[in-house]
């Protein structure tokens, strides 16, 4: 493996303490009763949101988004120039995008070097993003979205995009759209919506033919779904009511966005005074 | 976010006081090694220097000004990069430190705006490190760029002092006095007032410490420039 | 019209201001930016604190890991500190590896923490020449305006004092660890080094906390790292023009009352953590 001569190093290899456990601590939660954090099973429950827009000052805009102990900022830069000459586009802007995961983020200590899923991750959120954006307003030039995961609790890619369209928005970008994402967690005959890490990552020991994650992004006005993601096992129709499940998880999580957006743009231009 | 949010708040009260007192320094008492340079010795470059303390080389090797990327311009001076090169291996994290303090050594006395839109880049490969390398690496770039014949305000040169486990001040450090010093500090001086162009420190030391080790070597930057006006009289004297 | 004169002339924008002895958000010469401080935020890391000079954000995260000792230090464990400017932070930096100002950082705090011994590698041994920890240190800037240094240190002490490692033993029988998570231990803070970064203007006028946009027009910069004990860690100018000693001796002043502030604040954040705990 090349030596990494951009970062002081630490030693050739190290093992996170969590490999040694002498009792192990990570208890793997059955697929029946309640959620580890109170929350209802096979309902469309999810965790409460703190959004807020506009933290970051050199960003065109920024938003910040905590979902139980996921946390996750994002900043939108331009329109600018498109930095490569080659790939400018006289009708239509570029948009880019860069998810990275912070080195503490995880239970485990993820590596300084961009992974493959952090590129499939920004590869998805490009795509959930790009319908909503107006980019033939923005010819020639490119729109950069940022997301850095500070803490992963699971739902990561679900509330980037939300953090995303919320920062594009605070940007001033021209949207067709907000977009919200929402995912599930299938497990057998039962679902959990906005599942935690644990839940996510977390294996049944029951093999069952209905497993998987499902991530959807939606575009609420438009009634339109503009990125959907699923791995696992899933017959058709779990899956077209995961899909329902994730949109209804959507709408509840439209008005604290909307609010968070009105709230900025008030703050950006103040009403004019009665007096 | 959880955890404690608490604000200090920032203060308005009349600071910057006190003022320290120059400690006068004994030239005898600074002891440099052997210095020694050769300008010009390669043909490349456009101003090449090698620069010896002791055991401690390095070459430097000095081009431009010359037509520069157009992502790295800048409209109203020239670019100046620096490359550090160690004797084996690839530059890590430590020498992308002491090519920042180089860097900004050289801007600070190379008259940049005489070139507006170009690049200059500095090469300084090291031949053997033994202690000083950081001073011996201002030292080449200093006589490199002289050789290049780049307008400069001012000249500067690099001193290393090492404070010992008895507090004794040494200057111009091998490596193994380095490794068994308390503290360790170099700085660049400059040629026409004397004063402190760059700082870079090791280990703790106080007030009283810095103060004396800023003298020192001052004392001993009339050294090595008398030493670089030595230099480069002999070198003119052979051609003309 | 203010606006179009600090763009076309940012130069001469600031000067008017420092003519009158102050800078154009509305602080003195020798004024800092008001400091906030969050520790403990993020549960995945075994210590964290996310700091705030005025708009400037660095988060730092502590991970833990095991490794074994070198052979040539086999009492010593290891402590691994990163600076990481993403390009989130600011439209100044590109995606990719670190660049040479995050490389610099980087190597700077190496040095302070060797420097001040803030933390001695001799207490990260678990069992010598066999086991030790790792501090995987990484400061996450997250809003880039100026004076990243400062906030990086303070962001690593605060997130050190907050570091919680598992209790370790090393079974000789099958030699492995044994990692006991319910049993947790605090680090051993041996010093408490807080940075003070300045500014120069014109080759005379001196300013403390920069912003970025003040720190791209200085002409030096300076920054002086002091412990409780007033002992010098650090005193860091990459070059610049040139600086008096009375000129270093007031700035050293500055950052040893700087670092009774500092001090005074992460054990004021610190202790309200424990106390909700």
């Amino acid at each position: 493996m090349p030596t990494d001569n951009k970062r002081v190093r630490g030693p050739e290899v190290s093992q996170s303490p969590s490999l040694f456990l002498c009792k192990p601590a990570v208890v793997v939660p059955p697929p029946c009763g309640p959620r580890p954090d109170g929350r209802q099973r096979d309902q469309v429950d999810v965790r409460a949101v703190f959004v807020r827009c506009g933290l970051v000052s050199q960003a065109k805009g920024s938003a910040y988004i905590e979902a139980g102990d996921t946390k996750l900022m994002c900043c939108v830069y331009g329109p600018k120039e498109t930095e490569r000459k080659d790939e400018t586009d006289m009708k239509c802007g570029r948009l880019t995008t860069d998810m990275r995961f912070a080195p503490f983020s995880c239970p485990e200590r993820g590596s300084w070097i961009q992974g493959s899923q952090d590129k499939d991750f920004s590869l998805m959120l490009h795509e959930s993003l790009q319908p909503a954006v107006c980019l033939h307003k923005y010819p020639r030039s490119q729109i950069e979205v940022n997301v850095m995961v500070l803490e992963n609790s699971g739902s990561v890619l679900a509330h980037a995009v939300t953090c995303a369209s919320l920062a594009l928005a605070d940007a001033g970008i021209e949207m067709y759209d907000l977009v919200l994402g929402c995912s599930i967690r299938q497990d057998g005959g039962s679902y959990v919506v906005d599942p935690s890490y644990t839940e996510q990552n977390g294996c049944s020991s029951v093999r069952s033919e209905n497993q998987g994650n499902l991530t959807v992004a939606f575009l609420p006005s438009l009634n339109q779904i503009s990125g959907l993601q699923s791995d696992g096992e899933m017959t058709e129709e779990t899956l077209a009511a995961g899909v329902r499940t994730c949109i209804e998880g959507c709408y509840k999580l439209y008005p604290v966005i909307q609010q968070a957006l009105a709230k900025s743009v008030r703050r950006a231009a103040p009403p004019p005074s009665e007096s | 976010m959880r955890g404690k949010q608490m604000t200090s708040s920032p203060r308005d009260e009349p600071l910057f006081h006190g003022g320290g007192v120059m400690e006068a320094c004994d030239s005898s008492r600074v002891s440099l090694r052997e210095f020694g340079c050769e300008q010009n010795l390669l043909s490349r470059p456009d101003g090449s220097a090698s620069f010896i303390h002791g055991d401690t080389s390095v070459y430097a090797g000095v081009y431009g000004p010359a037509e520069v990327k157009v992502s790295k311009e800048i409209y109203d001076r020239a670019t100046l990069e620096v490359l550090i090169q160690p004797k084996v291996g690839l530059p890590s994290v430590r020498e992308r430190s002491q090519e920042q303090c180089v860097r900004e050594t050289c801007e600070a006395s190379l008259l940049l705006s005489l070139h507006p839109r170009s690049s200059l880049t500095l090469i300084l490969q090291v031949l053997h490190d033994d202690g000083s390398l950081l001073s011996c690496f201002l030292n080449a770039a200093c006589m490199a760029l002289m050789d290049a014949g780049l307008p400069m305000s001012c000249l500067f040169c690099g001193v290393t002092c090492a404070i010992d486990a008895d507090g004794q001040i040494i200057t111009d450090p091998t490596a193994a006095q380095e490794k068994e010093s308390r503290a360790l500090m170099t700085f660049a001086i400059d040629s026409t007032q004397r004063n402190v162009l760059m700082s870079s420190t090791k280990g703790s030391f106080s007030v009283n410490e810095l103060q004396q080790c800023i003298a020192v070597s001052q004392t001993a930057s009339e050294k090595i420039f008398q030493f670089y006006r030595d230099s480069v009289q002999r070198r003119y004297s052979k051609t003309l | 019209m203010a606006a179009g004169f600090k763009t076309v002339e940012p130069l001469e924008y600031h000067r008017s201001f420092l003519k009158e002895n102050c800078r154009p958000d509305g602080r003195e010469l020798s004024e800092f930016r008001t400091t906030t401080l969050n520790i403990g935020s993020i549960s995945t890391a075994n210590g964290s604190a996310l700091v705030k000079f005025g708009n400037t954000t660095v988060m730092c995260g502590i991970k833990a890991e095991l490794a074994n000792p070198t052979v040539e230090t086999p009492g010593k464990g290891y402590i691994v500190p990163n600076v990481d400017l993403p390009p989130l932070c600011s439209s100044r930096f590109r995606p990719g590896p670190p660049g040479e100002q995050a490389q610099a950082a980087s190597q700077f705090i190496a040095d302070v923490i060797e420097s001040s011994g803030v933390i001695q590698t001799e207490d990260l041994c678990i069992d010598r020449g066999k086991l030790c920890w790792v501090l995987y240190c990484d400061m996450m800037c997250l809003d880039y305006d100026g004076n990243l240094l400062d906030a990086c240190i303070v962001a690593l002490l605060a997130a050190l004092k907050n570091t919680r490692l598992p209790e370790v033993t090393f079974n000789t029988e099958t030699s492995a660890p044994e990692v006991n998570s319910e049993k947790r231990q605090g680090l051993c803070i041996r010093k408490h080094p807080v940075a003070t970064s300045f500014c120069i203007f014109d080759d005379s006028i001196l300013i403390v906390d920069p912003t970025a946009e003040e720190e791209s027009l200085a002409t030096a910069q300076l920054t002086v790292v002091t412990d409780e004990e007033d002992r010098l860690c650090s005193v860091h100018k990459p070059g610049g023009t040139s600086m008096s000693g009375q000129k270093l001796q007031e700035c050293i002043s500055r950052a040893t009352a700087r670092q009774r502030e500092i001090q005074k604040l992460i054990d004021k954040v610190a202790h309200s953590v424990k106390m909700e705990q």
